[in-house]
């Protein structure tokens, strides 16, 4: 989320099953959330919010392929071509030796290779520095925040109506 | 339908394969060698199998009521079930006890005094590998596991009856997480020394601390394999309405997990015993890799690469084809692993015996093997064998099914079990 000069609408909750009720009213009312932000992930959030499902994994698996790889060819390269030695009288290209390195190398790229892509795609890349509604959001509120940099008076006055249904505690806008 | 009845039709079945499974076993007998090597490695092979999975079902309803959770409520009375299959599994032990006494067998080489006087590490290590130990251990052991069995199986179902409902009285509940806490380390040392008695003594000579972790890891898999397949048969035949999409997704995840541990367990005994290189370690392995090589392989990749690849994804975990396949891959290369384990040893033996007995002296075994079958490779008898074993033990799984309520009604957990969405997807989707 860059620094747009949006205008937003945004309404805290004190309680997660509130905040799902809430989500699911603004579904079946066609009010267009721009995003909900909680301090934990919350169960039957995402279809509610009708998220696709995420693509990571399969991001994941392939870097864990190209670790896998990388692991199994440096190894081969270094112990057959670059510097080969005798280890205990086994061949200079011994698989089982090299099985434990492979995994290793498959877990840290994938693991650190989701993390980089995850953060980037988030738009928590590095360097970049994100606007927070309210710090509260990282502790014990949840929001449901609306984009009304091109709403109407009265498409805003029908928003607040919907928090105050909804159950709110409290509601307010900022420009990010 | 929360009242399973076994129909005539389903009993016709299991029974036709259990005779089915009977007539191999008896031309095995009589096709043998002279010491009838061929019947009673598949004996041993099946009975441990079988008996294993009926230990591991156990075990894995203790671990599960011990740490609180409650998904596989509505699936514990198949679990029950299995475990009671100690009881005929310890009756099918018998055959083999009694053989060491009665030197009708041939499985272990340890069991031979006179081989054992003249080998000094045998003799070493007879304070363990007797006959003595073998029965009480196979006895006592194993009786302390159906004593735990039947008083959890009671007390379950006491529960449907006794327990007052789901909010207000928990003292039958309580007594069942008491016994699955007492039984989790008597199951954990328990079942090592019979694994290490039942079949790692075949190979007498070698020995590995790996083995009996990498033992019950596969019984673990098989388990959980052979509970997919009758739970997905019996959801056809209407039963079992509450278990859902979502319980088969965690049944899918333990199997793929425990294959992924299985092969942790292979590896690591293999890596140690290759790297290290000692004779009497590498022996088992060299064997296996000589003269058993389709076997060793095909091990790895119906037990890792297949499931690995089958169960990753969260998708193929809900779809229930894949997951049949999946299942029916590893029960197969489970079953597999467990010949391979008994086999060779077993082969050996019976091969210096057979020298020894037909005066040809030793060296015989010291020839590359031939290819055969029962041996090399499971023939048609042993799939027979094994299908008769399979039949027999879901015969005595589906008698004690019907012995009691499929969904536990007073279950404390009752809810959770009903109500379980494995987290990203909605409930009953």
């Amino acid at each position: 989320m860059k620094t747009t000069h949006k205008e937003v609408l945004f309404g805290l909750y004190d309680d997660e099953s509130v905040l799902l009720h809430a989500v699911h009213k603004a579904k079946h009312d066609h009010l267009e959330i721009m995003d909900v932000f909680t301090p934990f992930p919350v169960h039957g959030m995402e279809e509610a919010l009708h998220l696709s499902e995420s693509r990571l994994h399969i991001a994941g698996f392939i870097y864990g392929a190209i670790g896998a790889l990388t692991g199994f060819m440096a190894m081969t390269w270094i112990f057959t071509r670059d510097w080969p030695i005798i280890f205990g009288g086994k061949p200079y290209w011994s698989v089982p030796a090299f099985i434990p390195i492979t995994f290793e190398m498959t877990v840290l790229f994938a693991s650190v290779g989701m993390v980089v892509t995850f953060f980037t795609v988030s738009g928590m890349g590095f360097g970049v520095t994100n606007p927070t509604l309210d710090d509260r959001i990282t502790d014990d509120k949840f929001c449901i925040a609306f984009d009304v940099s091109q709403s109407e008076e009265e498409e805003v006055e029908r928003l607040k109506g919907f928090f105050r249904e909804s159950g709110a505690s409290e509601v307010s806008t900022k420009t990010i | 339908m929360n009242q399973f009845t076994l129909q005539s039709r389903q009993r016709t079945f299991l029974i036709g394969f259990m005779l089915l499974g009977l007539l191999c076993m008896v031309i095995t007998y009589l096709t043998d060698d002279a010491l009838h090597t061929r019947f009673w490695t598949n004996y041993l092979h099946n009975t441990v199998f079988f008996l294993g999975i009926g230990f591991i079902s156990l075990f894995i309803l203790a671990a599960f009521t011990t740490s609180w959770a409650g998904w596989y409520v509505g699936m514990k009375r198949v679990w029950e079930s299995f475990s009671l299959f100690l009881i005929p599994g310890l009756v099918l032990m018998v055959p083999i006890i009694l053989g060491l006494w009665g030197h009708f067998h041939h499985l272990y080489h340890w069991a031979d005094k006179a081989e054992v006087a003249k080998d000094v590490i045998l003799t070493g290590k007879s304070g363990f590998l007797n006959p003595v130990w073998y029965t009480f251990g196979t006895l006592i052991l194993v009786g302390a596991w159906i004593f735990f069995a039947l008083k959890i199986r009671q007390l379950s179902v006491l529960e449907d009856t006794q327990g007052k409902g789901v909010a207000d009285d928990f003292s039958i509940h309580r007594w069942i997480r008491f016994w699955s806490a007492v039984f989790l380390p008597i199951a954990g040392f328990s079942s090592a020394a019979l694994i290490w008695q039942w079949l790692m003594s075949v190979d007498s000579h070698w020995y590995s601390t790996m083995f009996a972790w990498y033992t019950g890891a596969s019984w673990f898999v098989s388990a959980m394999a052979l509970t997919i397949l009758l739970l997905v048969y019996l959801k056809g035949q209407g039963y079992f309405v509450h278990i859902t999409t979502n319980h088969f997704h965690d049944l899918g995840k333990f199997l793929f997990a425990f294959s992924v541990f299985w092969t942790y367990l292979w590896f690591s005994q293999f890596m140690l015993i290759w790297y290290a290189n000692i004779g009497e370690e590498t022996i088992y392995f060299h064997e296996r890799m000589t003269n058993y090589p389709a076997l060793f392989y095909g091990n790895l990749i119906l037990n890792f690469v297949l499931p690995f690849l089958v169960l990753m994804r969260n998708d193929s975990k809900r779809k229930t084809g894949i997951m049949v396949t999946g299942a029916v891959i590893t029960f197969l290369g489970h079953w597999l692993d467990f010949f391979l384990m008994v086999k060779p040893g077993a082969r050996h033996t019976a091969m210096e015996a057979l020298a020894s007995h037909g005066g040809h002296g030793e060296g015989a075994a010291s020839h590359a093997l031939s290819v055969a079958a029962g041996f090399s490779y499971p023939g048609l008898l042993e799939l027979g064998t094994m299908l008769g074993f399979l039949a027999f033990f879901l015969y005595f799984v589906m008698t004690r099914l019907e012995k009691a309520s499929l969904l536990p009604y007073n279950d404390p957990y009752l809810q959770e079990t009903t109500h379980h969405a494995v987290w990203p997807y909605a409930e009953h989707e």
